[in-house]
């Protein structure tokens, strides 16, 4: 059996750097054998904590270097490049020879064909190969001069049974490995991959990863039907538990009911973010005392079970102490403290802050009709949470916090749910809140945050977003699109800036408005993206509307790239192009001015007469519509003019001898491409 | 359920200065120098300058000592079961890492009545980074039943100075261990030795006075002079080239920053600007250090 087997033995890796490093190693190794024409069957990575395993089956043992003139250096290049090109290539001066090439004159030599073992080759590259690795952080230890994730302790190499021998760094390969991940004692000799992944299962562990995440989600499910409860297995918490352990073991545990009067997103953090444990739901969707912990262990003394149900409670505990206390604290009377927490520099402090977002948000209120009196008093209070000890302790609970002590403190419902939805959304994937009263409090703390940011230049940059102001615009483009909602953005911002400056805060940027806008549309242009709506569209809509409809761009957009494919938009494109076509040539070479309409008393016939019939059919559609339009309506009604138009073309020669007569084919031609542009500007369109 | 489980059972608990005991007899034999706590109010064990100046430098070094250590800001007056203003910590620091020092680690655990086969040991990713050191590491948190016990870090960079070689340090969580160990729920609970002390006996009335002392009482704007006067005589003896003492003058300057901290008279703008004082200083005093420590 051809197989090259290896694995690197380290200390604990963190899962996602195992991941990394299952693929990176693979997709290195594959480049090699292709690269040197060594074909294989299959290849596979691993991993647990401790170990990386890579395997390469039915690896072809030798290969065929094919001939080839290798280029060097230049001939005027200092010697010690030629002598390192002789070195590399292991060949003589002699065998070299001058050759003149576009760039200059330099040296070759003919590689000549030759069989070379795969063995070799590997021997050779496992080293480069090992070192080529980014890790995203990597670490040196001892006095050793290498930089792994953690410690690298052995490396077992095995080809076609045979022990690949290389130096790396501070260690040598071998053919066998520690047996035993905690103490490293025994070492023990392992002829190929079989061998070894029998030897482990025999012992408990699960090597192969995806295999030891089925099995652990496959006992979740089945312990929780067991106990007719509900589990909702969080995916990335799920990987992260499988790169922690190579022998589950899944232990079933409860902590005391009375902790299930706290917010629950708080049990939730403590249990997955901090513990890692899976927690599960009644029938009801409600939250339950059980919970699931993914063990390394045989739990044969009832230990790390009790262990686990311990450390929870002394957490929950600890947020129980917490959410008494804080709960009780009033907001109005707290808002004072705000004033001492600074926001950032050169924006105020988070009273400022509320301060300008009271006003801005009593703008937005106007246009949502609701209530400004309630959109003030949630811009007053929704920071205030920021002071609690809960959210010290959990400041991914910001907002959410602030709502459960509103709801505590006897504010109206509303009022709690936009203080607790007001960080929302937090990406593409997050909720979006629906209740007007969120939706105006999330828009005005991310408008007056990209303000602020803006003015005082702290710009995200390609690489860098520390304030997360990308978010923060999508975020806007996300609150408009999926509530179907249009603001007059540009006047919030000029609004806001005038905020500031009530405030005697001087901006360094003197064009935030036309930097916030481009910003904010390229956000759009990035959710567009995200939802599949072809590039072509996306910049047509963009071209033909501003940052006051970005609700309008979407929709349109959306619409069309529904149907682009399909008979009704090809046909909206063909008729659109057979049109625009002829105009752009005939416009193309001669100094023409076409009027905006046509006159109708020189139709020649019946053509010319019924696309003006619909032309002037769609122009009155265009202006009877309003806000409501509905956008498949639209396009559905531009298909309608093919047949119109085509028999115009068809029948019509636009380049009549006559001049007036073809000036004004041409203005009706023109007309029709206007109309058509109400929609969007189909020349930035492509025809298929 | 606690109750029922001492019934069943009655292991024979550690006492926590049998804990501390232990772990000195065995890292002793590991070839440890087992120092005493630095006298000065430091925030961990990482700040004694057996850890901090030794682990700069090429010179082999290995040493064990408990600290304790103060967390103005953590202090809950003696009513949390949980928190304390001042804990102990017991550290150990070896340069270079050795080999073995997962095994010696495991094995220290069974010295204080973990027996790592019947819990759930893990290596719980943790890349430590103290900003007032311009300190970095790399390692894990040790998780025994889902708790925390012990920091396991390689040592990166020490006050903005590359580490070689690298040192490991094992922190170890004194209370969070004989709480686990004793199961108890409560610190103050905690059996201090075989003859009925308690841990509240010893510190609860430390907690709850300094709890006072450092969320209400401190005089801040003597405070912040100190500050000011410590960081001049930080900076007057690295002119000098004495590191040692220039070194006490930033733990000091250190811990006059966590009481103000505490008090609540920094803000977040201010912080950074504080902390970034502090390194600024213990990055000087390690240069001096540094040029002292050549083989």
């Amino acid at each position: 059996m051809s197989e090259f087997f290896l694995e690197l033995f380290s200390e604990e890796i963190p899962t996602n750097l195992q991941k990394t490093a299952r693929e990176t190693f693979l997709e290195n190794f594959t480049k090699l054998f292709e690269e040197k024409k060594i074909s294989f069957k299959k290849s596979l990575s691993y991993s647990v904590p401790n170990r990386l395993i890579i395997l390469f089956d039915g690896l072809a043992k030798e290969t065929i270097q094919n001939k080839e003139e290798i280029r060097g250096p230049n001939i005027n290049a200092p010697e010690k490049a030629l002598e390192g090109f002789l070195r590399s290539n292991q060949i003589s001066k002699d065998q070299i020879f001058k050759k003149q090439t576009e760039k200059g004159e330099f040296y070759f030599f003919n590689k000549s064909e030759k069989k070379i073992k795969t063995f070799d080759v590997l021997e050779k590259n496992i080293p480069l190969i090992l070192d080529e690795i980014q890790w995203k952080k990597s670490m040196r230890w001892s006095d050793y001069e290498l930089s792994w994730a953690r410690p690298l302790k052995s490396i077992l190499a095995i080809f076609c049974n045979k022990t690949l021998v290389f130096n790396y760094y501070h260690l040598q390969s071998s053919n066998s490995t520690y047996i035993d991940k905690e103490f490293e004692n025994k070492k023990k000799i392992f002829k190929n991959f079989k061998i070894y992944k029998d030897y482990f299962k025999k012992l408990g562990l699960i090597i192969d990863h995806n295999q030891r995440k089925d099995f652990i989600e496959n006992e979740l499910i089945k312990i929780s039907k067991r106990k007719n409860i509900k589990i909702k297995i969080n995916n990335r918490l799920l990987q992260e538990v499988t790169g922690l352990v190579e022998q589950p073991n899944i232990l079933s545990c409860k902590f005391d009911k009375k902790f299930l009067h706290i917010p629950k997103e708080i049990l939730i953090i403590t249990m997955q973010y901090h513990q890692k444990y899976f927690h599960t739901l009644d029938n009801k969707e409600n939250i339950t005392n059980e919970f699931f912990v993914v063990a390394n262990n045989k739990d044969t003394k009832g230990y790390i079970k009790f262990g686990n149900e311990r450390v929870v409670e002394a957490r929950l505990n600890d947020a129980e102490f917490f959410w008494n206390k804080n709960k009780g604290q009033n907001l109005v009377k707290q808002i004072s403290k705000l004033k001492t927490m600074n926001y950032f520099k050169g924006l105020g402090t988070y009273f400022d802050k509320t301060q300008r977002m009271r006003k801005l948000g009593a703008i937005i209120s106007d246009e949502l009709i609701i209530s400004k009196e309630k959109i003030e008093l949630s811009s007053s209070i929704c920071k205030v949470d920021l002071i609690s000890d809960l959210v010290g302790e959990f400041p991914e609970l910001q907002g959410i916090m602030g709502g459960y002590f509103a709801e505590a403190q006897g504010f109206e419902k509303d009022i709690a749910l936009a203080v607790s939805e007001h960080y929302l959304p937090s990406g593409l994937e997050s909720k979006v809140p629906k209740k007007p009263f969120s939706i105006a409090l999330s828009l005005t703390d991310k408008l007056d945050t990209l303000v602020g940011f803006f003015g005082i230049n702290q710009k995200p940059t390609s690489s860098k977003d520390p304030f997360a102001l990308r978010r923060a615009a999508l975020g806007i483009i996300r609150l408009l699109i999926e509530n179907n909602k249009e603001f007059k953005l540009k006047d919030l911002i000029n609004y806001s800036l005038l905020l500031y400056q009530e405030q005697d805060f001087q901006f360094g940027n003197s064009s935030v408005q036309k930097e916030l806008i481009n910003f904010l549309l390229d956000r759009l242009k990035y959710y567009m993206k995200e939802k599949n709506i072809r590039p072509d569209i996306i910049n047509a809509s963009l071209n033909s509307f501003g940052i006051d409809q970005i609700n309008e761009i979407y929709r349109k957009s959306f619409a069309l790239n529904k149907v682009i494919n399909k008979e009704i938009g090809l046909d909206i494109i063909a008729s659109y192009k057979r049109a625009s076509n002829i105009l752009e040539n005939e416009l193309k070479d001669q100094n023409l001015e076409l009027s905006s309409t046509t006159d109708p008393n020189i139709f020649k016939n019946d053509y010319e007469k019924n696309l003006y019939k619909k032309i002037k059919e769609l122009r009155k559609y265009f202006t009877n519509i309003n806000k409501d339009e509905d956008y498949d309506v639209t396009l559905n009604n531009l298909t309608s003019v093919k047949g119109v138009i085509f028999d115009f073309f068809d029948n019509v020669v636009v380049n009549d001898d006559d001049k007036t007569i073809r000036k004004n084919r041409l203005e009706l031609l023109q007309m029709l491409c206007k109309t058509f542009e109400n929609y969007i500007n189909f020349s930035k369109i492509e025809s298929v | 359920m606690v109750s029922k489980k001492r019934k069943t059972k009655k292991p024979k608990f550690q006492s926590f200065q049998d804990t501390i005991l232990n772990l000195q007899k065995y890292w002793s034999k590991q070839g440890c120098v087992v120092l005493q706590p630095y006298d000065m109010e430091v925030g961990a064990g990482t700040f004694h300058p057996a850890t901090t100046l030794r682990s700069l430098g090429p010179k082999p070094w290995k040493a064990a000592y408990v600290q304790p250590s103060r967390r103005p800001t953590d202090g809950r007056y003696g009513d949390n079961p949980n928190r304390l203003q001042h804990y102990y910590q017991f550290q150990v620091l070896i340069k270079p890492s050795p080999k073995n020092i997962k095994k010696l680690y495991l094995n220290s655990l069974t010295t204080i009545g973990i027996n790592y086969k019947d819990h759930d040991i893990r290596f719980v990713e943790d890349d430590w980074e103290s900003p007032t050191l311009g300190a970095v590491g790399l390692g894990w948190e040790v998780w025994c039943d889902g708790m925390e016990i012990t920091q396991f870090t390689y040592f990166q960079k020490m006050a903005g100075f590359e580490c070689k070689p690298v040192s490991v340090e094992l922190t170890y969580g004194l209370e969070r261990i004989c709480m686990f160990t004793q199961q108890k729920k409560n610190v103050f609970d905690l059996l201090w030795n075989d003859a009925g002390i308690k841990y509240k006996d010893v510190f609860q009335q430390a907690e709850k006075e300094f709890s006072a002392y450092n969320f209400e009482h401190a005089n801040t704007d003597n405070l912040l002079k100190i500050f000011n006067m410590l960081e001049m005589e930080a900076k007057s003896l690295t002119e000098k080239k004495i590191s040692l003492p220039a070194y006490d003058q930033c733990l000091k300057a250190s811990h006059v920053f966590n009481i103000l901290d505490a008090r609540g008279v920094i803000s977040v703008a201010q912080r950074a600007e504080y902390i970034g004082r502090i390194r600024e200083i213990t990055k000087g005093v390690a240069e001096i250090w540094l040029s002292t420590q050549t083989e």
